[in-house]
């Protein structure tokens, strides 16, 4: 690909900011955009808590020109952003929010009000979620309130404070600095220039393709590089594993994979669409997907973590998996030579493992549109109902008789294998009962032939065993009517 | 004090700019302290050698047990720690080596390049391998009242039951960290996230061989610490300082999020048997139990934590003939430590889970038998003999079973399960009674400086640590209060070993009760100078009708006489007359709880100041096929006696209590049988969030109780309310119970988690 860009630009808070990889640059292209705000003296207010986006204590909020001109503010975690994500966003830290005459915006007077802190190490992470929410929502309900604080951790407080500062906060939303400042800001950002990039340090190469064409042509070149897109989950291995990757594809630059297409057949979904705009746009269409989607990570991974990651990274765990089996969901990927479209059940082939060649991408996942005679429904069990892992996933297709008889039934389990699988002998057994609740506690035995779960630190094998066979139950119960 | 006050650090959390010890701007020499520790639970360390490490590029030193200028030797209470390991290998996490360099990635290096020579034994993991093999950490302690064994002998009914309860990661939001920095002549400063600065002095004086008064340290927060930077945060600034001397520059040592997790100590596992014997009626005539706890691989505060087991074994009940044994057994883990409740928690649920054993034996309302065992005011001894005064557990529970509604809520509740099958609801009444004081006597004292100065200003120091719990803005009240001035006006800042000597952990929910006390006997000093001087001022020559301290009104920035109103002076002139005057405007406050004494050898006295009442009803819904499960109400009713501050007050009750109820269902930490803790990070160890917490949510102070004898009659309320959450734990088993109407107790232990609980009731329908 042509490469002209070796720096990147935002604009923290008002002012707009370069970095450029040139011989002079101590930073790698990995940094964090935590570990960045940590190295500079004046911006010691957003804290690293995990450093695993399990925490949000690292909450910062970036902003960027949506689709109807005006600007979108997303809060998301610092610890999993790179720094060459930010490219072209606005960069907004706890430090920006109140005014240079110290006053407090209206989100932190209201956590003051309401005895919102306590410790207050976890606080700049929660006001910045609810900036983000003062932002973008003008009716919140107490229910956007709690998603919107999923992905907050505090130790202190048990949170009602919070809950009580939020809904204070949002009670009138009125025009902040922001606000004042958006078209200034706006202007700002439109004079940061797009296009390829790469940035390149002694250790590692940072590609950032600004079209699927220029991003295969780097596969093609290096195929064993490291692909990212909204990086939740590679970021660990910088953050986490303390490992060096020597080079990375981030593919969240090319607009081209973050479209979401409606046809006949269903829908086709970028591999770059993020998990927060399918639960926004899917959700009626697609109501277990709607559901899983409620309890994924939280608001602030959502946000990030797009739909390729997830269906890429084929974890037995990956909460999406099985259900995307169950709507007989389709992966097209693409090399520079051919496009090919596989069924995801296909697709996954094993323990981290997919049927994607050196050369190619994921470009988009195809879901049917729900066939009305057959019913899809999830589950997913985890210690903490939000920003956990699954212990066990389950999702079911299933075509029942007017009289309740199952003719056809396609069950997946996620967390009971090394790969989310299908529970065959169970269905096998299930085809041609009737859709009752003795049958399903019949079926529960079957599930022992299926599977043989294994015993980590989310749970026992009996107890993954336990819940699975409940999952059947909970099936039934869900769609007994 | 009527007008609320907000945290006095609220708006600099708010805004990012409250300090912690990782957002100091240290000097641009600072090193990157970083441990090299164990990945064997149980062994010896027979050689390493540190010669390629040293060689790589930014590496300023590394340091073995041998580079240890004074005494290896780290434990609180007993001296079974090291500082590094010189021999023997206790657990994976244990500090081996300790790495300066110039970056991370440098000391990252360099530890990969350390070469040891380790022998492998084997590790001793679960409390009952520990009990199997004999480990024992110190001899078991008896405390008894009457004769419970044969007492057994004459109750109607006897119920013998175990009960267990799982380890519990603290999870402050900040990671241990301390900076330390050099200075001259062999003096040291260290900016530590301690929960006891001059415990921490004291350690690194030890390690260093160097006096006390020539290392200083200094907290201003904490990001959270519940008893987890109680004795652990020692270790981390004894780290920074052996490398910040060795180097003579600043080094900075900040654990990362697991690294954190497995190399410090939790709350004690404990496994509990117990033995109840009770009337028809449910009144209960006698109790063994007997205390296990997993200590993990030293004491650190292990024999007091079961002390306060011990003492909290029987709660809010009077109980004539009791007998109590706790022992703590040693293990290959991390040293078990503090955390808020300090063993009651795990005391007080062996006595509420024999309670709601005899309930469903009985056929009886559990809160029906807690309310008849309550004690009373001729029932008022504990087992260890101290009387239970100014008892509000009468007043709390007709007022609480009136305000939730309780009787007819659990009517509700078992009406809902009658018609539902796979949803099952449960509700419960539980009591806490907590005593207030450290049980070891002598600590029970604290300093505070006050200085004024001449522009009306006033600056507090005190020996207590700020972690969240609202300690300085209550000193700050307390002083303002005193010296009649608008908060603003009193400014509290950092805790310091060289201002406030010999202080006391900020623990044991003491701290403002301590430190409250010690400054308001600094301003009740300056106060009696003003007293004298104005004597002069106003020229009342006559002795008898010298003004006396009780006399002046300090308000409003003014002090006049209580009975000759025209005597009225402003605060800040008579601050300069008394600096013109040559009188002291600093003084130095001390204060020690009365009337404390506790014998060990008979374990009987008074180790507390005053108990903590309260009581909390919650109802839970639970969905019987996945575990998943939801409080949808809580009540709580709590004594603060006149609370100082009432918002800070009930911020730590809900706190306190989420942090019980992730106690009771959702944390849970497992090992490998090689030792290796399973859930080290927030990926699998889960603390509640904010979709946990009760639907509606009723937190109210009992008004109109003020405590003789403390502080602005107020009572401490950091660790008492975590208690209440085992109202949400006996709420789920009712509802599991449901499912077999009652007639059989769930076999279910803390932690509750879904899978745990799945199982129990695939047990009982099986």
């Amino acid at each position: 690909m042509s490469i002209t860009r070796n720096y990147i630009e935002f604009l923290f808070g008002t002012k707009l900011e370069r970095i450029t990889w040139d011989s002079q640059q101590t930073l790698v292209p990995t940094t964090t955009v935590l570990q960045y705000l940590r190295g500079l003296s004046n911006f010691k207010g957003t804290k690293e808590g995990c450093a695993e986006g399990d925490c949000g204590a690292c909450t910062v909020v970036l902003a960027v020109i949506g689709k109807n001109g005006k600007l979108e503010y997303k809060a998301v975690n610092s610890c999993l952003v790179f720094l060459p994500q930010i490219h072209g966003m606005q960069l907004l830290t706890i430090e920006h929010l109140s005014d240079k005459n110290s006053v407090l915006h209206p989100v932190q007077k209201a956590m003051v009000e309401m005895d919102a802190s306590q410790c207050g190490f976890c606080t700049p992470g929660f006001v910045m979620s609810l900036f983000a929410l003062y932002k973008s929502c003008s009716q919140p309900t107490d229910e956007t309130i709690l998603d919107t604080f999923a992905g907050n951790l505090c130790r202190c407080t048990g949170y009602q404070s919070i809950i009580k500062a939020a809904r204070h906060a949002l009670d009138e939303i009125t025009p902040d600095s922001f606000k004042l400042n958006e078209k200034a800001t706006i202007q700002l950002l439109q004079t940061i220039e797009k296009g390829n990039a790469c940035f390149a340090t002694a250790n590692q190469a940072y590609y950032v393709p600004e079209t699927l064409a220029s991003a295969l042509s780097v596969k093609n070149t290096f195929p064993k590089i490291q692909l990212i897109s909204g990086a939740t989950d590679i970021a660990l291995k910088v953050t986490k594993k303390k490992e060096t990757l020597p080079a990375i594809l981030d593919l969240s630059g090319i607009e081209a994979l973050k479209t979401v297409h409606e046809t006949h057949q269903g829908y086709d979904i970028g591999s770059g669409v993020s998990l927060q705009t399918i639960k926004i746009e899917l959700s009626t269409e697609y109501p277990a997907l709607g559901k899983v989607l409620s309890v994924f990570g939280s608001k602030q991974i959502r946000q990030v973590a797009t739909l390729g990651g997830n269906v890429g990274s084929a974890s037995p765990i990956g909460d999406l998996i099985p259900l995307l089996m169950a709507y007989r969901a389709v992966v097209i990927v693409k090399s520079l030579a051919q496009e090919r479209s596989i069924p995801i059940f296909e697709f996954i082939k094993g323990y981290h493992q997919i049927d994607l060649s050196e050369d190619e991408l994921i470009v988009s996942i195809h879901i049917p549109k729900p066939n009305p005679n057959r019913i899809i429904d999830s589950e997913k069990i985890s210690k903490r109902t939000d920003l956990d892992i699954s212990t066990v996933s389950a999702a079911m297709e299933i075509e029942l008789t007017s009289d309740k008889i199952i003719t056809s039934i396609h069950l997946y389990f996620g967390g009971m294998a090394a790969v989310a699988a299908r529970a065959i002998k169970t269905c096998e057994f299930l085809t041609g009962k009737k859709w009752e609740a003795a049958t399903l506690e019949a079926a529960g035995s079957y599930l022992e032939k299926d599977f043989a779960p294994i015993s980590d630190a989310r749970a026992k094998a009996e107890g993954r065993m336990a819940l699975a066979k409940n999952l059947l139950i909970k099936f039934w119960q869900n769609n007994s009517e | 004090m009527s007008a609320k006050v907000f945290h006095e650090s609220s708006e600099l959390h708010v805004t990012g700019k409250a300090i912690y010890v990782d957002d100091i701007n240290s000097p641009s020499n600072t090193l990157f302290g970083y441990v090299v520790t164990s990945k064997i639970a149980h062994g010896k360390l027979c050689s390493f050698d540190l010669s390629n490490a040293q060689k790589v590029a930014g590496v300023a030193a590394i340091l073995s047990w041998k580079d240890i200028p004074g005494h290896n030797q780290m434990g609180a209470i007993a001296d079974d720690e090291t500082v590094l390991v010189q021999n023997e290998i206790l657990f994976i996490g244990q500090a081996l080596f300790l790495i300066a360099a110039t970056t991370e990635q440098a000391a990252l290096q360099a530890a990969s390049l350390i070469k040891t020579e380790v022998e492998t034994l084997e590790p001793v993991i679960t409390l009952s391998d520990s009990i199997q093999k004999g480990w024992k950490l110190n001899e078991t302690v008896v405390m008894q009242r009457g004769n419970a064994l044969n007492a057994f002998k004459t109750c109607a009914h006897v119920i013998e039951a175990s009960a267990e309860s799982g380890a519990q990661e603290h999870w402050y939001l900040e990671t241990q960290a301390a900076l330390a920095i050099p200075g001259e002549n062999r003096e040291i400063k260290v900016f530590s996230s301690t929960q006891h600065p001059s415990e921490t002095q004291s350690k690194i004086a030890e390690v260093l061989s160097i006096g006390k008064n020539q290392v200083t340290v200094e907290t201003r927060r904490l990001g959270g610490a519940f008893g987890g930077k109680e004795t652990q945060a020692n270790m981390v600034a004894a780290w920074a300082a052996l490398l910040a001397n060795s180097t003579q520059k600043p080094v900075k040592i900040r654990l990362f999020r697991d690294d954190d997790q497995r190399m410090t100590g939790k709350r004690h596992p404990f496994l509990t048997h117990y033995k109840v014997g009770f009337n028809a009626e449910g009144k209960i005539l006698a109790y063994q139990v007997s205390f296990n706890a997993n200590a993990g691989y030293s004491s650190d505060l292990s024999m007091a934590i079961l002390a306060r087991a011990r003492t909290h074994a029987e709660n809010a009940y009077y109980i004539p003939d009791i007998l109590i044994e706790s022992t703590a057994w040693r293990t290959n883990l991390p040293s078990n430590t503090a955390f808020r409740g300090f063993g009651a928690p795990q005391g007080i649920y062996a006595i509420e889970d024999a309670i709601e054993r005899i309930a469903v034996f009985l056929k009886k309302d559990a809160a029906e038998i807690r309310h008849l065992n309550f004690y009373t005011k001729t029932q008022n001894t504990t087992p260890y003999g101290e009387l239970v005064e100014n008892n509000h557990l009468e007043t709390i529970w007709e007022k609480l079973v009136k305000s939730s509604n309780y009787y007819n809520r659990k009517e509700a509740v078992d009406s809902f399960n009658k018609v539902h099958t796979y949803e099952k609801r449960g509700i419960a009444f539980t009591p806490v009674k907590f005593g207030i004081s450290f049980n070891t006597p002598h600590l029970n004292q604290a300093g505070a400086l006050v200085n004024i100065y001449t522009d009306g200003t006033v600056l507090v120091n005190q020996g207590g640590i700020e972690m969240g719990q609202g300690l300085y803005t209550k000193i700050q009240q307390i002083v303002a209060f005193e010296l009649g001035l608008p908060i603003e006006k009193v400014l509290v800042n950092a805790t310091i070993t060289s201002t406030i000597p010999n202080t006391s952990a900020t623990a044991a929910s003491s701290g403002t009760d301590l430190n409250g006390m010690a400054a308001k006997n600094a301003t009740d000093q300056i106060k009696e100078r003003i007293a004298a001087f104005l004597n002069k001022h106003w020229k009342i020559s006559d002795t008898k009708n010298s003004i006396q301290i009780s006399e002046l009104v300090f308000s409003n920035e003014k002090i006049t006489h209580s009975k000759k109103t025209e005597l009225t002076i402003s605060f800040t002139e008579v601050i300069n007359l008394l600096y013109t005057n040559r009188i002291s405007l600093s003084a130095q406050g001390y204060y020690s709880t009365p009337n404390l004494y506790f014998n060990k050898e008979t374990q009987q006295g008074r180790p507390f100041h005053y108990y903590v009442f309260g009581m909390a009803v919650s109802e839970v819904e639970l969905d019987l096929l996945t575990g998943r499960h939801k409080i949808l109400r809580t009540d709580i009713l709590h004594d603060s006696g006149n609370s100082i501050n009432p918002n800070i007050d009930i911020g730590q009750i809900e706190g306190a209590f989420m942090q019980g109820v992730g106690w009771c269902t959702t944390e849970e930490i497992k090992w490998d049988v090689k030792g290796n803790m399973l859930n080290h990070s927030p990926d699998t160890y889960k603390i509640p969030g904010i979709r946990d917490i009760p639907q509606q949510f009723n937190v109210n102070l009992l008004e109109n109780a003020p405590n003789p004898n403390t502080i602005h009659q107020s009572k401490a309320t950091g660790e008492p309310p975590f208690i209440h959450a085992l109202s949400v734990l006996f709420a789920l088993k009712y509802a599991i119970a449901s499912i077999k109407n009652h007639s059989i107790y769930p076999d279910l232990d803390i932690p509750a988690t879904n899978e745990k609980m799945v199982l129990c009731i695939q047990k009982l329908k099986d």
